[in-house]
């Protein structure tokens, strides 16, 4: 008798789990964290930027980021590029997916946040604060800081160098 | 009977003659890929006045076509470019130049063109015409480009290549970077051109 009941006591305690979980999840906000943030200085008198990040979701669900504010620009937009024949296409875009468990990567020549209206120019250690909204409105706000072209690329070259080494045996 | 062998041996004749001497080999350079065209010449205006490719002969001119209010692809080229500048020698440096030709010369006036180059590096010169002449460089070099409504607040963009074109000393088209060609490359890319003279 005892055994019996066991397993049904077993099976309604998972029903109930499977049922409670997506309300145990927490919001969206929580799942995606920001790595490496930053918003890229423009030459002086252009007032559109772009900020690229990395955005990794650590959740088991899929989510997505809707929109992104920012009080540093007039208006803040959703955008990527795409290379149609070598001729590079920039759009806006509806949403940015986060797989669950994965990654979204914003970069140069792809995903990115627009600001357009830059309402100062930014200078090297300035940081600018975005709001980033999800799929189920919950929100995360992230301080950017503000990185030259010129100390974008070394960093890139940096990285470029320690992949040679790595290939080089 | 005797004719018709004749005949037939005239034709096999002219048949072998045609097969050896008249046949074309394969045309080697038949690749599918940008810059078929293979480049010319073109005068445009610069902030300090007009400019005519001709008269950079004996530099490596190193030839971009985008815009000013290119939010991400033009400065991303311009700072690997400026980046492959910075590691030439001043010898190597007085014999380059780069030409930025804006697709959008509604916008790109020469002093904002000359403000935004010089940003990057002092050895970047920004060009505009009328859309006829800008129109008519494009083609030379296989440059597409179209103004485009997105309903962006931040404006219409212009989808264009984003190639880089290396110009010889001679004034030929040497090479064609692609877009986000690393500053080593684009440096390699640099001396050989200035080597083929």
């Amino acid at each position: 008798m005892t055994g019996k009941f066991r397993s049904i006591r077993i099976a309604t305690c998972m029903m109930g789990a499977l049922i409670a979980a997506p309300v145990l999840a927490g919001p969206a906000a929580e799942s995606i964290s920001v790595s490496d943030p930053y918003v890229r200085i423009v030459p002086t008198g252009m007032t559109n930027t772009s900020a690229f990040m990395v955005l990794k979701n650590s959740d088991s669900k899929d989510h997505k980021l809707v929109k992104a504010e920012s009080s540093a620009s007039k208006v803040t937009e959703l955008h990527t590029h795409t290379n149609e024949g070598g001729v590079m296409k920039m759009r806006p875009v509806k949403d940015i997916d986060i797989k669950a468990k994965g990654e979204a990567a914003l970069k140069p020549g792809s995903l990115h946040v627009m600001m357009i209206g830059l309402k100062r120019e930014l200078k090297e250690g300035d940081n600018v604060a975005i709001t980033l909204t999800f799929e189920d409105g919950s929100s995360k706000k992230v301080e950017v800081p503000a990185r030259k072209i010129q100390t974008e690329m070394k960093m890139e070259m940096k990285q470029e160098m320690v992949h040679d080494h790595k290939n080089m045996h | 009977m005797k004719k018709i062998s004749i005949g037939i041996i005239a034709a096999l004749a002219l048949l072998l003659f045609w097969a050896l001497v008249m046949r074309q080999p394969a045309n080697e350079n038949d690749q599918p890929g940008p810059a078929k065209t293979g480049g010319g010449d073109f005068t445009l205006q610069s902030a300090n006045g007009p400019v005519a490719l001709h008269s950079l002969k004996g530099k490596v001119v190193l030839l971009y076509f985008g815009y000013t209010f290119c939010p991400d692809i033009c400065p991303t080229s311009l700072g690997f470019t400026s980046q492959a500048l910075a590691s030439l020698n001043k010898a190597e440096l007085d014999k380059v130049q780069m030409l930025f030709v804006t697709v959008d010369p509604e916008r790109d006036t020469l002093d904002k063109l000359k403000s935004y180059t010089a940003y990057f590096h002092p050895n970047i010169m920004g060009l505009s015409g009328t859309p006829e002449a800008i129109a008519k460089a494009a083609k030379l070099y296989g440059v597409g480009y179209a103004k485009h409504n997105t309903g962006s607040t931040g404006g219409y963009v212009v989808d264009h290549s984003a190639y880089t074109y290396v110009i010889a000393p001679d004034g030929s088209l040497f090479k064609t970077l692609d877009h986000g060609t690393p500053p080593a490359q684009i440096v390699d890319a640099i001396r050989a051109a200035m080597k083929k003279g």
